[in-house]
């Protein structure tokens, strides 16, 4: 038996406005949409220090009744044991299809966000740095997003990508969103009529891609190329997003998503 | 289009053109679209710590990874996606990169991290087929950047042990098998008849589980439970790769008797292990050697049951 959803499920992620980064905020808001697709009701809040608090070191998490769940697929199997699940409806096919685009989302867009944020030296200076950091004094701040860089970076040369030049990862989240786009073609969503994990997952990297005001508008430029997704995400924003109270979190934080992140 | 166009990578045994997911890749690909390639099996070269293997190397263009050579040779009108429809081109991308994630970590530890394995198999290897110096530093390289790659992409908290890691990741990749598995069904290729960029990829990653006779085997026992894996994985190396890798050799379908060659061959070898295994076992010199006699071949040359059936 399915233990109930608590009135009191929170999601933990960095602070909004001064914080919180290009590839944190596109898996919040993915995981977010996710919850709103299941009729789950969650609220956001919003602290400095939520990345340690994670259990996996990544934003963002969630603490339902006394276990705490961070990343978009523990959260989804987390959330299908207690039975909701938006995927039961397909065949064994589509669930492969499903997991595959998964993973190309994550193996380009956020490897991407990630190369923008912290390989790409002008980027890294004027915004990561500064907001990474910036709840903490001088110089646990400069410390701290040193420390990040030099993780992320490690990674990066592990899986080949350091070697890329921008236009390059450019090129290929060119690609990425061009399969997207060949994939969605004029359907509601990419399973048809009803929203997947999927679609929160690509909603939550798009439009946090298409709303964040960077150096230079390459990275939304190449999303906007293809009008299908940004209807897409529109479709999302205005269906999960806008039509509940004004009051809730889920809506504020798209909202405030939308204002600059540029410090 | 006429350009000679040369490849070098790591060579093969066990039956496979070659034991590097990516060379084998390439090499798929190569065939599949009918590319004049030449291939230059890496042995005494000192090209190979450069890590850019295979290299495809056209008039003075050099091209270093997999994804960029099949562009290459698209440009040159190689193209063995034609047929695909737009849709399927995204799913290409998309499975490929599931077989990255998911199906790749445990790829590079059966060859590179597992102990047993590594000191066996894979360092005996390679050492054998490169240059003095070289050979006591590269094995050991290229097994400390596989396990480099497994803890950075994989092994964050709340994991904390290694075993931990390795259980993720098998089970991870028994997952993409299966999945695989289903995506395939039973048709001949992922889609459709002809082979594609997806059919060059995921052979590329399965063949050398498939063949390669480690001691520690549970990933290639799953793969074993998936027939219909392995029947894609037999057709394309008799219907694609013939008895040899260099040269030009143009895709088509097989006579029974180059079949028949090619199976006895295999046979042969399988049979030789087998012997030596059982001399081990018994050691008793008075006993006869067993040999295997069967050698059915199913109709039209298909010689996958067989094969099977001989896997130690």
């Amino acid at each position: 038996a399915a233990e109930p959803w608590p009135e009191n499920a929170a999601l933990y992620q960095q602070l909004k406005d001064e914080q919180i980064l290009l590839s944190d905020n596109a898996s919040s808001l993915a995981v977010q949409a996710f919850l709103q697709m299941c009729n789950l009701p969650i609220r956001v809040v919003c602290r400095a220090n939520a990345e340690y608090m994670s259990p996996s070191g990544k934003v963002p998490f969630i603490h339902v009744g006394n276990q705490v769940v961070s990343e978009l697929g523990p959260i989804v199997q987390f959330v299908k044991a207690k039975g909701h699940s938006l995927s039961d409806g397909l065949d064994e096919v589509q669930k492969a299809e499903m997991k595959a685009y998964m993973e190309l989302v994550n193996n380009m867009l956020l490897t991407a966000e990630l190369y923008l944020q912290w390989c790409d030296d002008v980027t890294v200076e004027e915004i990561t740095h500064p907001r990474y950091g910036s709840p903490y004094p001088w110089p646990l701040n400069r410390i701290l997003s040193y420390q990040k860089q030099w993780e992320v970076r490690r990674k990066m040369k592990a899986i080949g990508w350091a070697g890329k030049t921008l236009p390059q990862v450019l090129e290929d989240v060119d690609q990425c969103c061009q399969a997207l786009s060949q994939r969605l073609g004029t359907q509601p969503y990419f399973f048809n009529k009803q929203p997947t994990e999927l679609d929160a997952l690509v909603f939550g990297h798009l439009f946090t891609i298409l709303t964040t005001q960077l150096i230079t508008d390459e990275l939304s430029e190449k999303v906007k190329n293809y009008s299908n997704l940004t209807a897409f995400c529109r479709r999302i924003e205005q269906q999960y997003f806008e039509s509940h109270d004004r009051d809730s979190s889920a809506a504020a934080a798209a909202r405030a998503a939308k204002r600059s992140l540029l410090r | 289009m006429a350009a000679p166009m040369e490849l070098s990578c790591w060579g093969g045994d066990w039956g496979l053109p070659s034991l590097h997911p990516e060379s084998l890749t390439v090499m798929a690909y190569a065939k599949f679209s009918g590319a004049p390639l030449t291939v230059n099996t890496i042995s005494n070269s000192w090209r190979a710590p450069k890590g850019d293997v295979p290299v495809l190397i056209s008039e003075d263009i050099v091209i270093s990874q997999p994804a960029k050579i099949l562009n290459f040779l698209r440009k040159q009108k190689y193209n063995a996606d034609y047929e695909l429809s737009a849709k399927q081109g995204a799913d290409t991308l998309a499975y490929i990169a599931l077989l990255e994630e998911k199906l790749l970590p445990a790829l590079l530890h059966t060859f590179w991290v597992d102990a047993e394995n590594y000191c066996s198999v894979t360092k005996p290897w390679l050492a054998s087929r490169i240059a003095f110096p070289l050979s006591l530093y590269l094995p050991g390289k290229m097994s400390r950047e596989a396990l480099n790659r497994i803890l950075l992409t994989r092994g964050g908290p709340p994991l904390y042990s290694f075993t931990e890691v390795e259980a993720r990741i098998y089970r991870d990749a028994k997952e993409c098998l299966n999945l695989l598995s289903k995506r395939l069904g039973t048709s001949q290729f992922f889609f459709g008849d002809t082979p594609t960029t997806l059919d060059a990829f995921v052979f590329g990653f399965l063949a050398p589980i498939y063949k390669v006779c480690f001691p520690r085997l549970h990933l290639q026992e799953h793969l074993r439970q998936l027939p219909n894996l392995c029947r894609f994985c037999d057709d394309i190396l008799t219907c694609y790769f013939r008895l040899t890798v260099s040269g030009h050799s143009p895709a088509g379908h097989d006579t029974a008797d180059a079949n028949l060659q090619k199976l006895t061959q295999l046979v042969n070898k399988e049979s030789n292990l087998i012997e030596k295994m059982d001399d081990n076992l018994r050691k008793s010199p008075q006993h006869p050697p067993r040999k295997l006699t069967t050698l059915k071949l199913a109709a039209g040359g298909e010689g996958s049951s067989p094969l099977n059936r001989l896997s130690p």
